[in-house]
């Protein structure tokens, strides 16, 4: 349900992370819904984004565009990953005016999101906010690793491979860089933002105790 | 999840992508700990196996239940959504799902990378059912509950362990501080975690009253969150 809320990290870092995604509605207009979806993607896609992806069918790594773009059925759900909510409101702009009448989902600093939508000319509609993790607190790992890991809400980046590939880059195998491929190209929605995986990585890598 | 151990060469390198540790090599072979293992395929989509000695298997009732909540690739077949098989709020612009005057609560067990047994699940569902809230009809926790008043889940998929599970709900907004007690009462009763989801319609003035009665009764919102842009129309193809 919720697969990009619960993003962990500080509001520096938050400020460029931005999900952007479409779906229909099942029963309610989710008939013929793919053409307009695949419409959805081929305009987030004049801006650039930093990851893409459909829930049906993989990620700009892991399948590429192509792919991504004809896998597109009635139920998919279209994720696009942007670094800046000047993007995300042009985005929003442009989608008002073509009127698909998908559901469009912005996930970030629900501030920033709002001035989007105002930017745009949307009154937003309806908004979910994270009131955190509860329970058995104790299992989870330290701060840095939950602020890549959260990326990808299906839990398909484990806390381990966070830990494996921080080694890497630790130990000079892998840049930042590819280790963020390597770790988003395992989210099939394309919701991780590799550019900020890779910096929290790098940062993980120069701060973590045992770093040379 | 299967390894072929005829193929296998004990290499470890799959280790780190299994999200519930499942995975270790023993005796110069990869081996899976069924009982932890929640069949999200992960270790089989990443490719990482240089031998292509991890299978993905045909399941059967009622293991089949981890992997349908655990593998986004798949649809739930009560709701046809992929991923956790919910629309919750990202679609209630054109639903109404969540209507004005209420709030939709989810809770999320097993997230974030914990996983869960769906007896922590029902834990969860039958301490907030006493409220008397209405579970989502369009959700696959709700589909295998026996009693929907009381939260039961059906007996055979108690201990089936899945990546996370959402148990989802609307109450009258004013509930809002009730609900959150009986949560954090029922946290301190599980075996796990759960991320919790609060979502409310934005009135005329701007403002999103769930939030704002949660942060009065002494609960903390994350600044980051999902908003919902009110593009959706409910009768979209009309005028293609």
């Amino acid at each position: 349900m919720t697969h990009t809320l619960h993003r962990a990290g500080t509001v520096e870092s938050l400020e460029r992370d931005y999900v952007v995604f479409a779906m229909a509605a099942q029963g309610v207009n989710r008939d013929g819904a793919a053409e307009k979806l695949r419409k959805f993607l081929e305009t987030v896609l004049k801006y650039n984004p930093v990851n893409f992806g459909d829930m049906k069918t993989g990620n700009a790594i892991s399948v590429g565009q192509e792919k991504v773009l004809e896998g597109i059925r009635d139920n998919s759900i279209v994720h696009g990953v942007f670094t800046d909510a000047d993007t995300v409101a042009r985005l929003l702009n442009e989608l008002k005016e073509a009127a698909l009448g998908m559901s469009v989902v912005v996930t970030g600093l629900l501030d920033h999101a709002d001035k989007c939508c105002r930017e745009a000319g949307l009154q937003r509609h309806t908004v979910e906010c994270s009131l955190g993790i509860w329970g058995r607190t104790d299992l989870l790992p330290e701060r840095e690793n939950l602020e890549i890991s959260t990326m990808c809400g299906h839990g398909m980046v484990s806390f381990k491979l966070v830990d494996h590939l921080v080694e890497k880059v630790q130990k000079g195998r892998m840049t930042p860089k590819a280790a963020a491929r390597e770790l988003a190209s395992n989210c099939h929605c394309g919701v991780v933002n590799p550019e900020r995986a890779a910096e929290l990585l790098e940062k993980m890598a120069r701060t973590r105790v045992g770093a040379e | 999840m299967r390894v072929d151990v005829e193929a296998c060469i004990g290499c470890g390198e799959c280790i780190p992508y299994c999200p519930m540790n499942a995975l270790a090599v023993k005796d110069e072979h990869c081996m899976v700990d069924e009982k932890e293992c929640v069949e999200c395929n992960i270790c089989y989509y990443s490719g990482v196996c240089p031998v292509e000695a991890l299978q993905k298997e045909d399941l059967t009732w009622p293991r089949e239940v981890r992997s349908v909540f655990s593998d986004p690739l798949q649809s739930h077949s009560t709701t046809g959504v992929p991923g956790r098989g919910t629309e919750e709020m990202k679609t209630n612009d054109v639903t109404g799902r969540f209507r004005a005057g209420y709030a939709g609560i989810a809770v999320e067990l097993g997230r974030p990378g914990t996983g869960t047994r769906f007896r922590d699940v029902e834990k969860v569902a039958m301490a907030v059912a006493t409220l008397g809230v209405k579970f989502e009809d369009k959700n696959p926790v709700t589909s295998l509950m026996t009693d929907r008043a009381t939260g039961k889940i059906r007996d055979d998929v108690l201990e089936e362990k899945a990546l996370s599970a959402i148990v989802e709900f609307d109450a009258p907004l004013e509930m809002v501080p009730e609900v959150l007690k009986v949560l954090r009462d029922v946290s301190s009763k599980i075996d796990t975690v759960f991320s919790l989801d609060l979502a409310c319609w934005v009135n005329e003035e701007n403002k999103v009253k769930a939030m704002e009665l949660a942060m009065a009764a002494g609960y903390e919102c994350s600044g980051n969150g999902k908003t919902n842009a009110g593009l959706g129309r409910p009768l979209a193809n009309l005028g293609k």
